[in-house]
């Protein structure tokens, strides 16, 4: 079993993110519409209020797990040649975790400075 | 009626082509014998066929793109031009007849019979009603290959992803009370690709001609890894 990539794992791991995703995607969905911050500072103050802040630190790890195993999926499905195949997957897994750090960095420093 | 048939004979051709043939209909028939009557007008054409009345699985084929049993299509049904192609992702061997090898490798792979520890019994081994009513919508395929062969996750991947077929007598063998190898069937099927290939299409569910729902036995196959892993 050790020498394959994981399958019931990543299909939980997909299915239970996609549920965060699906309930706080709504939440952003109807905060944009009914009540969008006027400009920056507006938009500052509602990051910086705590149960906002931990939502959105906790959607970062979330949608780049849930879109790791989507993405995974494609390159299987699609990709046949290992060197390419392992090279587009580190090359998403580089892209992944640069883009979670910034975002992680962006609502940090809005929060501690809020 | 016109019916606008695949003709592929590797041996003379450089590359597949549709041959359209007239076709006199009567009332009721079916695509089987409307194909059986273009073989009347040009005997080189091959398609497989046997038992006429969707029980044996060998006549299937893709018609104006959707996997169908040609002896239980009626013709009343299709739209014209009809469009008859093998089943799509398999090699041909001629015409409509295609090569299945790796869709029965898979159907093997699942070990598709009861598996007991015990000692077997002198007599039968008993089920409840209700333990025999979980193999309905299970045992009724037929291995026609329809559904595997609509399944796109199949096309990628026919070596390695066992197909909505195979997965469907997968767990039609889980689901037997009388089965006793279910940890090591369930252990067969983890990786991504056995069983996980499958993206909740349900191109399986469109096609089957006999209405069975192979999607949703890999949810409870997915189901019961779960209660047993957790």
């Amino acid at each position: 079993m050790s020498r394959q990539a994981s399958g019931l794992k990543a299909w939980v791991v997909q299915r239970v993110t996609a549920l965060y995703l699906a309930v706080f995607f709504v939440y952003l969905l109807v905060h944009f519409l009914v009540a969008p911050p006027a400009d920056y500072a507006a938009w500052r103050d509602w990051v910086a209020q705590p149960l906002v802040s931990l939502g959105l630190l906790v959607t970062v790890p979330v949608l780049l797990a849930h879109a790791w195993v989507g993405l995974r999926d494609v390159l299987m499905d699609y990709v046949k040649p290992l060197g390419l195949r392992v090279g587009l997957l580190s090359a998403a897994a580089f892209v992944f975790l640069a883009a979670g750090l910034w975002a992680l960095r962006a609502i940090l420093l809005v929060g501690l400075q809020g | 009626m016109k019916l606008s048939v695949y003709r592929f004979n590797p041996d003379t051709d450089q590359r597949p082509a549709m041959q359209d043939f007239e076709v006199e209909v009567t009332p009721g028939m079916m695509l089987r014998e409307a194909l059986l009557e273009i073989k009347k007008q040009d005997e080189t054409f091959a398609f497989r066929h046997s038992c006429g009345e969707g029980v044996c699985g060998s006549d299937g084929m893709n018609v104006n793109g959707r996997n169908c049993l040609a002896c239980i299509t009626p013709l009343a049904e299709l739209k014209e031009p009809i469009l008859v192609r093998p089943l799509p992702g398999r090699p041909v061997i001629r015409d409509l007849v295609v090569d299945m090898t790796q869709f029965y490798d898979q159907y093997k792979a699942v070990k598709p019979y009861l598996v007991r520890e015990d000692p077997l019994p002198e007599a039968e081994i008993r089920q409840t009603p209700a333990e025999r009513d979980r193999l309905d919508g299970l045992y009724e395929c037929i291995l026609c290959g329809c559904c595997s062969t609509a399944c796109p996750s199949f096309w990628w991947n026919p070596e390695r992803f066992h197909g909505p077929a195979a997965l469907l007598q997968a767990w039609r063998f889980l689901a037997d009370s009388r089965d006793q190898a279910t940890d090591a069937r369930l252990d067969a099927l983890e990786g991504p690709y056995k069983l996980f290939r499958c993206h909740s299409i349900m191109n399986c569910v469109e096609v089957c001609p006999k209405g069975l729902n192979p999607t949703r036995a890999i949810g409870r196959i997915k189901d019961l890894m779960l209660e047993k892993g957790v």
